[in-house]
């Protein structure tokens, strides 16, 4: 029996993959676009919602006032708005992928203890919820930068915190917690 | 009488004249340093009265704020015990701060004039042939690492400053050195000629051992105190963990002077880097 030629075995082959459902080539470039969306939707919303741009002024009481309006009517507007709206099941599984990558190898030892310096008070005193504000007596932990280079990065808008082994997504003018994700700091 | 009130005035001036270590040559900078100031309590407004007493004989212009500018809430009174009345008279003479954020400092307090941080959580600007560049060490993302780069090797200054809170080397027992950030920013000020980093975090004053040719200080005691704090190790220069603490820096030509000047008007630390 002759073998089938070239052209007929690229053919037959070209049917069974049309026929198949096509495999993703990087399934956690699809997550990391998903998040980039949602943060995208997020940043629609926040700015119907800003009004008029905060300018330098020397009247802390105008510094306050924006805060506190814009934190209210981001509250308003997202008041459904639930964990795992932003950081859904997929999202934060591959947020945590990344941040055990991030503390592996040379990095460990450091990123662990840049996170070991916190205040202690931070990880008793912060409620992490959604809109939620971070307590102005509370100190920030600092987000070791090594975290930083290995997550998606974010609009100047966000930024991550670190609350004791959550992660939080925050928007830092208005001072809210966006969502987060629960043991993600080993 | 008159004579000896002549005589005691005279006698102060004397005194006073014979603290200031730093040389006052002809168009050098001048300026202040104060980090972990604002706690609103007894030291803090002494070191600023301290601050004011010797701006009569080293006239500066400008004051370096290395962070936690403002401790327990950002509320208008807070604002006032905490940073307005301690300074109030460098504020009403004109003495501008450049304040950079700490770890209790909330990223908002870009907006406040007085602080003159343009709205941006770190900002450089120059005077003279110092150019200064105020980071966020608490937020030290891949956009402020490149903008870093860029500001630095965009710089012809003879002496360039980088100045924020979490510092990269430090004998301090509470806190100690940033060791990550510390990979992140080391090569780029070895790269860009970085000759003098100021940090805080910890409530004592250190000046550490020169670290690959870069002069490294810590003055996180301007408001803040954690007596006996210091664990010495080979990298520390000189500490002092006992008083609240400013500095005042001259750079003239290719000599920077250094006094570390403790709320009583006594020097914990003085020198010049070349």
């Amino acid at each position: 029996m002759k073998p089938p030629t070239p052209i007929l075995v690229c053919f037959v082959a070209s049917l069974v993959l049309l026929g198949q459902p096509q495999a993703p080539v990087n399934p956690e470039a699809a997550i990391q676009q998903d998040f980039q969306k949602r943060i995208g939707d997020y940043l629609k919303l926040r700015k119907t919602i800003e009004g008029p741009r905060l300018k330098p002024t020397a009247s802390v009481e105008k510094i306050e006032h924006h805060e506190k309006e814009f934190a209210h009517k981001i509250r308003e507007a997202r008041r459904s708005a639930r964990h795992g709206d932003i950081f859904s099941p997929e999202i934060s599984s591959e947020f945590r992928r990344l941040i055990a990558l991030a503390m592996q190898g040379p990095n460990a030892g450091r990123v662990e203890k840049s996170l070991r310096s916190a205040e202690p008070e931070v990880r008793a005193k912060v409620r992490v919820e959604v809109n939620h504000k971070y307590p102005p007596s509370v100190p920030l932990q600092s987000t070791p930068p090594t975290l930083l280079v290995n997550l998606p990065q974010l609009p100047p808008e966000l930024e991550y915190r670190v609350v004791g082994h959550y992660l939080a997504l925050m928007d830092s003018k208005a001072n809210l917690i966006l969502d987060y994700i629960p043991n993600a700091i080993p | 009488m008159r004579r000896s009130v002549f005589f005691l005035v005279l006698a102060s001036l004397v005194l006073n004249a014979a603290d200031l270590t730093l040389p006052l040559k002809p168009k050098s900078v001048h300026f202040a340093v104060i980090g972990d100031s604002g706690t609103g309590e007894k030291g803090q407004y002494e070191v600023g009265e301290q601050m004011a007493k010797y701006r009569e004989k080293f006239p500066y212009d400008f004051v370096l704020m290395l962070g936690d500018n403002i401790y327990g809430g950002e509320s208008p009174a807070d604002f006032k015990a905490k940073f307005e009345d301690p300074y109030k008279t460098l504020l009403d003479r004109g003495v501008k701060f450049y304040a950079s954020l700490g770890n209790h400092d909330n990223p908002n307090q870009r907006f406040y004039k007085p602080f003159n941080m343009g709205e941006k959580r770190y900002y450089n600007f120059k005077n003279g042939n110092v150019e200064f560049f105020a980071l966020d060490s608490s937020y030290m993302d891949p956009q402020q690492l490149d903008w870093l780069q860029e500001r630095l090797k965009a710089s012809n200054a003879a002496w360039k400053i980088c100045y924020f809170h979490h510092p990269l080397y430090s004998d301090g027992k509470f806190h100690g050195p940033d060791a990550d950030l510390r990979a992140r920013l080391e090569p780029i000020f070895l790269k860009s000629g970085v000759k003098i980093v100021l940090s805080v975090h910890e409530h004592l004053y250190e000046r550490v051992q020169p670290q690959k040719g870069i002069n490294y200080f810590i003055l996180g005691n301007s408001g803040q105190l954690r007596i006996h704090d210091i664990r010495p190790s080979s990298t520390m220069a000189k500490a002092f963990d006992k008083d609240q603490c400013f500095m005042l820096i001259e750079v003239a030509g290719d000599e920077c002077y250094f006094q570390t000047i403790t709320r009583r008007g006594d020097t914990a630390d003085s020198g010049v880097i070349q």
